[in-house]
């Protein structure tokens, strides 16, 4: 899974430690998300896309379909 | 941000708290554990009332350990929690492999050294604490 916590972050000029704070996990959970080793969880999602104020669609991508789509478009114009 | 920090340091609070806790229970089934292993010899002179008041107040206090322990696990991130989770499997997994084949070859007399609990206990430990800090390493 992909998603766009750094660059959402990074807009807001929040630290790793600043994010961790507002969604109640760790620094290094966050630094995991970001570096796409770890995962969300659902609750998790919800809650960056609350503090986001944005859809979790917009803040995580689902990587298979992502790169199913490219081949498509790909595909298309080829 | 800075809403969120009350909220931050009321979690980190709890956190810190539980793990006092749960600390503090290690440190208490520890000490009934040396109770009940020394104290036949050296306090009571093998008494049976007190050896198995003592037995009792170890059992109590590992009942206290594992509710600690699970309160603990509650407590942590998902992230946290998966590791450690991780760790605790590789733990069981390792003494399941390692005791179990040893038990065949003492059975049979291959090995002559002699298990004791205490070894597991010491596996159990080295094991966890290396998978643990591997998990974090990797996750760092």
């Amino acid at each position: 899974m992909k998603n766009r916590l750094r660059v959402l972050r990074a807009e807001r000029n929040w630290t790793q430690a600043e994010l961790a704070d507002a969604l109640e996990v760790s620094r290094q959970t966050v630094n995991a998300i970001e570096t796409g080793k770890f995962d969300p969880s659902l609750p998790l999602a919800f809650r960056a896309a609350r503090l986001f104020g944005m859809r979790i669609e917009e803040i995580c991508q689902d990587q298979d379909r992502t790169n199913r789509e490219t081949k498509i478009k790909h595909d298309s114009h080829g | 941000m800075n809403p969120s920090q009350p909220r931050k340091r009321a979690c980190q609070s709890r956190l810190l708290n539980i793990t006092f806790q749960l600390f503090s229970w290690v440190g208490a089934w520890l000490a009934t554990c040396a109770l009940m292993s020394f104290g036949p010899r050296f306090l009571w002179n093998s008494a049976t009332a007190f050896t198995l008041l003592a037995v009792g107040l170890n059992f109590c206090a590992g009942v206290g350990l594992i509710v600690a322990h699970k309160r603990y696990l509650a407590n942590l991130d998902e992230l946290q929690r998966k590791v450690y989770l991780h760790a605790l499997g590789i733990t069981v997994g390792v003494v399941l492999i390692v005791s179990l084949p040893y038990a065949v070859l003492d059975r049979f007399d291959i090995v002559h050294l002699k298990a004791e609990v205490s070894d597991v206990l010491i596996l159990m430990t080295v094991t966890f604490l290396a998978s643990l800090l591997n998990g974090l390493r990797r996750y760092r």
